[in-house]
């Protein structure tokens, strides 16, 4: 099991989870609000085509969560915006 | 719109739009025609600069400085909704310290708002700067718009004032019986006027050229690298002084040079590239490669942002650097109004009011006769 | 860093995995790029645990012994979590830029398959409303259950395996709404009908959905989604539709996910950047124009490119695993009889065909819009937004109203909402084809690309 971090709480899944399916199996669903009405999105294809399931990742802003794999202590947030 | 308005321009880009207007504000009935959709041309691949500090003293900036000020007031005239912002620019230097200053100097005395700064200063200005760059100019007077949204505007304010818009309509003949414009012939029908002006940017040569005249303009090849939206880390046009020589390069290889800034959606815009390559298709990717390292020299942050879209336009120019505004020499009533390179959004409202006065022989805010087509046959 | 190839597929799914094993076996080198962290493209999407693999798939032995295959075979070099951001022809040769690094050949195999096709509705942006393909997805490559009451919507055959495996994994399918009425595929039962086997393939879910009380509604769709208190999806508004998908009565439901889907769009940017011949069908679908071989048109003579899969035309995974194999084939120039092959591929493309005539998009879908929908996801634009462009603009094409509204310039560059824009301001066929371009396939940062040694 490797562990890393959404908000600040540590969530343990197995290797090779991608982010998305670490939170939404973690019963997370919003990965970031958007840049002009603050609005919530979440995953919407799945597959690393819409960038809408956007967090942020290690500091680095824009990574598709459902296509990036979750790696040992590695600190995910919500985007705000850009 | 009748068959027969008082003028017709040929090109519905930023240049043509602005030539309507001014004549329309005159009382004239004019007709916009472009074989693409509003600002279909090089307008679109614009960034929006509208700059004096790239100028070189002459007609160009006695031109550029009037053009901005005229921004503002066509702002006021159609109601803005353009993203005009007299945003400022700031020029770095990459040769030293005395090059750039005796640059501004020389533009202070032409009349340009060129401030020297210090490093702390040029830091406060764009605190993301590299601080291997430490020598720096500002220029409050350099402004930035919405090229796409302006020229929709101004269209619309033509519309409403009389004149017309035709869309997807080819001209195919410009016909000048003993040599006196009389018409214009599209794929969607023909139209008469004894005033018929060439605003068709890079293409304006062969737009002259169904009128049996000449016009040497060609295209210079330039791409611009748009960034992710990012929250705001650049607040004004930033550009390295090299900048000025490439623009006035006849060369015809690349020349490049950094030119970055941010827009209100919060992508950061990256350019400068000019290459005399014909209307090559396709991107040239070693050139994106060039221009995303100079951009990263200026700002390092940069190396982490993603680059999201690259574009590509044909800037128009003249052999001499300088727009061509005037009456054709040898078809009378055929006025060209076209190859502002790459100031054609900062240009555009002053070449309109210098074309509008010429035509309607009133007096002007400069001598228009450097920017006469004449010039290339001659003089006269 | 550089790396070149005999030959070079993009994408690891049916058809790639395919065309890189003929190729290979008939005595080439091949490069095979693909962008997830394990094969099988989106059809073979796995955990890589056999027992839940084989549970959620329909047949994943073929698959598996495929993949298998391909990562055994000395000749084959596969790199995943390649994603490429640019691809031009240099000097006779074609240069793929990816962030890692450049991949360069003069065969190249393009099947890089395809994502679901989404059409706005009021509150399709809200967490919770998804593609099937990303229920699919998380269930089939990482065991997830997206949700607890789902409902699935749209149009298509894809509806039915992806309802089937939620149900079969612990999830309470609410409703599986098809736009389509219950006969249409008695209009084209002839062609239906030569292809048994994915005739029973689909009665087979039918079968496995009623054993679970779950029953395709058809002439319905969600027309609005609405949220709760905490933003996410609490309940979608269902319609009763007639023939042309106009409302004329509606209910809601309560769920936790709407997976809607309305069939599927080929990304087809590489083949532009490529300067391929692209084709336009009547439901504004872009494909890849290809010759028998699965080659595609291209002017530079030095260099040959193919394209197999939903990129040459929506088809499933069994037309692109024959495509893959012809185009591997062909590409090796191998004398092997492709007839047999080739006569397969005939009959899957026609089924495949009368499916469209089965499961088409009616215009109806526009009539569900309200002022506040959102049609540019990633730039937050919405139709009133467009409107207003048209209006106040006299904008009458797509391009011009992406230029003045934003629409299309996000981060997703117009995958989502390009096709919508496309439909919504009848662009022409030519139009579809020239908004094909992206000539940044994916985002990359600047310092990748600024690298020295880049071509």
């Amino acid at each position: 099991m490797i562990t890393f971090t959404f908000e600040g709480e540590p969530i343990s899944v197995e290797p090779g989870t991608s982010v998305a399916a670490a939170l939404l199996s973690h019963g997370e669903r919003i990965t970031r609000l958007t840049r002009i009405n603050s609005a919530p999105r979440s995953i919407f294809c799945g597959i690393g085509v819409c960038f809408d399931c956007l967090v942020e990742v290690d500091g680095e802003p824009n990574q598709r969560s459902c296509i990036t794999t979750v790696k040992e202590g590695m600190v995910v947030k919500v985007q705000h915006g850009s | 719109m009748s068959q027969s308005p008082d003028a017709i321009v040929i090109g519905a880009g930023i240049v043509g739009a602005t030539s309507a207007l001014a004549l329309t504000n005159a009382g004239l009935k004019v007709l916009v025609i472009d074989r693409g959709q509003i600002a279909s041309g090089t307008t679109s691949a614009g960034e929006g600069n509208i700059l004096v500090s790239d100028k070189e003293p002459g007609p160009e900036l006695d031109l550029a400085l009037r053009s901005r000020d005229a921004w503002f007031e066509l702002a006021d005239d159609v109601g803005g909704g353009f993203e005009l912002e007299a945003k400022g620019g700031v020029v770095v230097s990459s040769s030293g310290a005395e090059s750039l200053r005796t640059l501004t100097a020389k533009q202070r005395e032409s009349g340009i708002d060129a401030r020297d700064i210090s490093s702390s200063e040029l830091w406060e200005l764009e605190p993301h700067l590299s601080r291997s760059i430490n020598v720096g100019a500002y220029y409050p007077q350099d402004a930035q718009c919405q090229p796409m949204l302006a020229t929709a505007r101004v269209l619309q304010a033509v519309k409403q004032r009389g004149g017309d818009v035709v869309t997807g309509s080819e001209v195919l003949a410009i016909e000048n019986p003993r040599g006196v414009v009389s018409s214009v012939v599209t794929s969607r029908g023909s139209y008469s006027a004894p005033v018929v002006i060439n605003a068709a940017g890079t293409w304006a040569g062969a737009i002259a050229r169904l009128a049996g005249a000449e016009l040497p303009i060609a295209p210079r090849r330039g791409f611009i690298l748009v960034s992710v939206p990012t929250p705001h880390r650049i607040f004004h046009k930033v550009y390295s002084s090299d900048y000025v020589a490439n623009v006035a390069s006849g060369d015809a290889d690349l020349q490049s040079s950094a030119v970055v800034e941010g827009t209100q959606s919060g992508t950061i815009l990256i350019g400068a590239s000019r290459e005399r390559v014909g209307f090559k298709e396709g991107i040239d990717y070693s050139v994106v490669r060039i221009l995303a390292r100079q951009a990263i020299e200026l700002f390092p942050f940069l190396a982490s942002v993603q680059l999201m879209r690259v574009y590509r336009g044909f800037r128009p120019y003249a052999p001499d650097h300088l727009p061509v505004i005037g009456q054709d020499p040898i078809i009378k009533g055929l006025w060209h109004n076209a190859g502002h390179e790459g100031a054609g959004i900062g240009l555009a409202p002053a070449s309109a009011q210098l074309l509008a006065d010429t035509i309607l022989d009133r007096h002007s805010f400069m001598n228009a006769a450097p920017f006469f087509p004449s010039r290339f046959f001659g003089g006269k | 860093m550089e790396v070149r190839f005999q030959v070079i597929v993009l994408g690891g799914g049916p058809a790639g995995l395919n065309a890189a094993k003929y190729a290979a076996n008939a005595g080439y080198e091949v490069g095979l790029i693909d962008a997830g962290s394990r094969l099988g493209g989106q059809y073979w999407r796995h955990t890589g645990c056999e027992e839940f693999d084989q549970s959620v798939h329909h047949n994943f032995d073929q698959g598996s012994l495929l993949m298998d295959a391909v990562l055994a075979n000395p000749r084959i070099t596969v790199h995943s979590e390649t994603n490429i951001w640019s691809a031009s022809i240099i000097n006779d040769e074609v240069v793929i830029r990816t962030n890692n690094g450049a991949f360069i050949t003069q065969r190249l195999i393009l099947a890089t398959g395809a994502y679901d096709r989404s059409l706005p509705f009021p509150g399709w942006d809200i967490p919770g409303v998804m593609t099937p393909g990303a229920a699919q997805s998380l269930l089939k490559g990482h065991g997830v259950l997206v949700g607890k009451r789902i409902v699935v919507a749209g149009t298509g055959p894809f509806l039915l395996p992806v309802a089937t495996g939620l149900s079969s994994h612990g999830a309470s399918v609410v409703g599986l709404l098809e736009a389509s009425g219950k006969y249409s595929w008695a209009k084209n039962s002839l062609e239906l009908l030569r292809n048994p086997a994915k005739a029973l393939e689909g009665v087979g879910y039918l079968l496995a959905l009623r054993t679970k009380k779950v029953e395709t509604r058809y002439r319905q769709a969600i027309i609005a989604a609405h949220a709760g208190a905490n933003g996410s999806l609490e309940s979608v508004t269902i319609a009763n539709l007639d023939s042309e998908w106009k409302i004329r009565s509606t209910y809601k439901l309560s769920c936790d996910v709407a997976a809607v889907g309305w069939g599927f769009t080929a990304d087809t940017a590489i083949a532009s950047s490529l300067g391929l011949a692209l084709d336009v069908d009547a439901s504004g679908s872009v494909s890849v124009v290809v010759d028998e071989n699965q080659r595609a048109r291209q002017s530079n003579e030095a260099i040959a490119i193919y394209a197999a899969g939903e990129l040459t035309g929506i088809g499933g995974s069994d037309l692109a695993l024959v495509e893959g194999a012809i185009a591997g084939l062909a590409i090796a120039g191998s004398t092997q009889d492709l007839k047999t092959l080739k006569k397969r591929r005939k009959k899957l493309r026609s089924f495949a065909q009368a499916l469209t005539k089965v499961y088409p998009v009616a215009s109806g879908w526009k009539s569900w819009l309200s002022a506040d929908t959102t049609i540019c996801r990633c730039e937050e634009i919405s139709y009133s937004d467009i409107n207003e462009a048209r209006e106040e603009f006299d904008a009458s094409d797509a391009r011009t109203i992406k230029l003045l509204t934003r629409c299309g310039m996000g981060l997703c560059q117009g995958r989502i909402c390009g096709r919508t824009i496309a439909d919504l301001m009848n662009s022409t066929p030519q139009e579809r084809i020239n908004s094909a371009s992206r000539p940044i396939l994916s985002p990359i940062t600047l310092g990748e690309v600024a690298q020295e040694g880049l071509l």
